[in-house]
């Protein structure tokens, strides 16, 4: 019992500590104890807390009812999380981690030239499109009245201003980064949850 | 040179004899099992966008992304929305059965089986709050966190009432009808190939508990000596008191990490950290409030070098009762102010939860005092016939402590 308390400590331990000569040498193993259902990542707000506004933005190519195509604008679904948190006590995963972890995943798994990286790379856009495809259904007006045949996803990030009392200078300029369009599939624009 | 090995056999003694921690393990049950069954609750409205068949993560996808990290979920074994309504039941039903200590151990299981589902099917929606949850409800499943402040304790103290009142105590039915569902579901999961289909680590758990809690009570009832009883017994409290430590490592290891490698930001090195994350749109649900916070640079400074003074030091005053106690506090009013100010309850209540595990057992006694006595108002107030509660003490003397 002992030994498999310490072994357990031990093998966390190394899969928190900072790479070093002993996690280099047993990396497999200490990988192999530790995932899938003991992974941890402890760095809160650690070395440094994000300093950057990240808003993940969308516009779809709608084809409407009368057959006609409408390019919308683009739909800040960020700021929609945002409003729900707004006064919220006990803000809901779905407005607080959903779209913004969504995001992460992507950019994880992404060339900067916005190309997917192995299978997370590919299952990153899918659940990424699905994401936003459920958002403009539920939200955008002209969505919901036709059905959407493709996206576009692009994120806008804008430096968090320093405090008043620092004489640090950071760009207020918004910085974009734009995704190429996605088909939405059949399937998708008919059913998800709505 | 006669110390060593006496002061070795000592602890060997004590942490065979007795399951330490009653009060401390049964507040850590009740504070995880509540934060998950509060979050659970709160999510109910979004459960189909967040875990069910047709979110966003579908569960084509679930699958592709198991198949590759073999983590363990229930949710993909059977298509379709009736499975996933059950399993978010069954999941709200296990936290509720282990924040009241009803069949305590059978309910960490199924507690365990409910986190570790609903998070590994939907691994991109948790955040720090849902990692500790998930570690913890493994760990759990290891203590004996029903000794007190249950109803298993307060049935184990009525059953041992009415023994020394000589009258004869019923035998327990609910129990092993439990154990036999439980026991047709995992035979059906195995033999169908979905238990093991993915991953081993969970399932294997399961299987062994269940085999040790029909051990557990064959001995009870037919054992014609005390001795297999004593043996199962020390290896319950064996199998506790490790899990305990690794809990209580667990803790220090998050507060380590989150410290040392603060030590390394420059933000607070230079005192400003605080401020960028109460000013995040996603965790600044009253602006007001964040403002308010952050308008000094003299107290963001203090905080956030008092923060990663705490987070360091830490686990090293666990060895000065005094210290370890005023960080505590420091640490869980800290950790207050995290639910309200970004917006993060329930990651800010297991947070709190674990730091409750070294609260020290007169604190706790003092609480459980409190809470009976409001308890014992309100019932008397709402005119019911329910029994003057007992005080902690009373009902689980015998319990804490195995001395046979």
């Amino acid at each position: 019992m002992a030994v498999g308390v310490g072994v357990h400590l031990l093998m966390v331990f190394l899969s928190v500590a900072p790479p070093n000569a002993v996690s280099k040498q047993h990396g497999k193993a200490v990988e192999a104890w530790v995932f899938p259902e003991f992974e941890q990542n402890w760095k809160l707000f650690a070395p440094n807390p994000l300093q950057q506004n990240i808003a993940v933005q969308v516009r779809a190519e709608v084809r409407m009812k009368d057959g006609g195509l409408i390019t919308t604008g683009w739909t800040d679904l960020s700021a929609q999380d945002g409003a729900a948190i707004h006064g919220n006590l006990a803000p809901s995963h779905a407005q607080q981690n959903e779209l913004r972890r969504g995001w992460d995943f992507l950019t994880a798994t992404h060339t900067d030239d916005n190309r997917p990286v192995g299978m997370r790379g590919a299952l990153s856009e899918d659940y990424l499109r699905r994401i936003v495809v459920l958002r403009l259904y539920r939200t955008d007006p002209t969505s919901r009245d036709g059905v959407i045949q493709r996206v576009q996803v692009r994120s806008r990030t804008t430096n968090v201003q320093p405090p008043s009392w620092s004489d640090e200078q950071v760009p207020d300029k918004p910085y974009y980064r734009e995704l190429p369009w996605w088909t939405v599939r059949a399937d998708e624009a008919a059913g998800g949850v709505r | 040179m006669n110390r060593a090995p006496a002061t070795l056999s000592h602890a060997l003694t004590r942490v065979t004899e007795a399951a330490l921690g009653p009060y401390q393990s049964a507040v850590i049950r009740i504070g995880f099992a509540l934060t998950w069954l509060l979050y659970l609750l709160r999510e109910f409205p979004y459960r189909q966008e967040l875990y069910g068949p047709s979110g966003p993560w579908s569960l084509a996808m679930v699958r592709r992304l198991t198949g590759d990290n073999h983590a363990f979920t229930a949710l993909t074994w059977v298509n379709g929305q009736p499975w996933f309504e059950f399993c978010y039941a069954l999941a709200v039903l296990a936290g509720a059965a282990l924040l009241v200590g009803w069949r305590t151990r059978t309910a960490s299981v199924l507690f365990m089986v409910g986190v570790v589902s609903l998070q590994n099917r939907s691994i991109f929606i948790g955040d720090g709050g849902d990692n500790v949850l998930h570690l913890m409800s493994i760990y759990l499943v290891f203590t004996r966190c029903g000794q007190v402040w249950s109803l298993d304790a307060r049935r184990a103290a009525r059953a041992a009432a009415a023994r020394a009142r000589g009258e004869r105590v019923r035998a327990d039915r609910t129990g092993p009808a439990l154990w036999a569902v439980l026991g047709l579901a995992l035979v059906t999961a195995t033999a169908t190939g979905r238990l093991f289909g993915n991953s081993w680590l969970i399932p294997a758990l399961l299987w062994a508990v269940w085999a040790a809690l029909g051990l557990w009570w064959l001995v009870q009832r037919r054992a014609r000596s005390d001795e297999p009883r004593i043996l199962l017994d020390v290896i319950a409290n064996v199998l506790h008191n490790g899990a305990l430590v690794v809990i209580m490592a667990e803790a220090c290891l998050i507060y380590a990490t989150a410290g040392w490698y603060k030590i390394q930001g420059s933000r607070w090195q230079d005192g400003t950290a605080v401020y960028y994350p109460l000013h995040l749109d996603y965790f600044t649900p009253w602006p007001g409030l964040a403002g308010l916070l952050s308008a000094s640079a003299t107290m963001l400074t203090i905080v956030a070098y008092g923060t990663v003074t705490v987070q360091v030091a830490f686990p090293f005053t666990l060895f000065n009762r005094r210290v370890k106690n005023v960080l505590l506090v420091l640490l869980i009013l800290e950790h207050a102010v995290i639910a309200v100010a970004l917006g993060l309850p329930f990651f800010s209540l297991a947070m709190i939860t674990a730091d409750a595990v070294f609260l020290p057992t007169s604190f706790l006694l003092r609480i459980g005092r409190l809470a009976a006595r409001a308890r014992g108002r309100f019932v008397r107030e709402g005119g019911g016939t329910v029994p003057a509660p007992r005080s902690p003490e009373e009902s689980t003397s015998g319990h804490v402590g195995f001395t046979a």
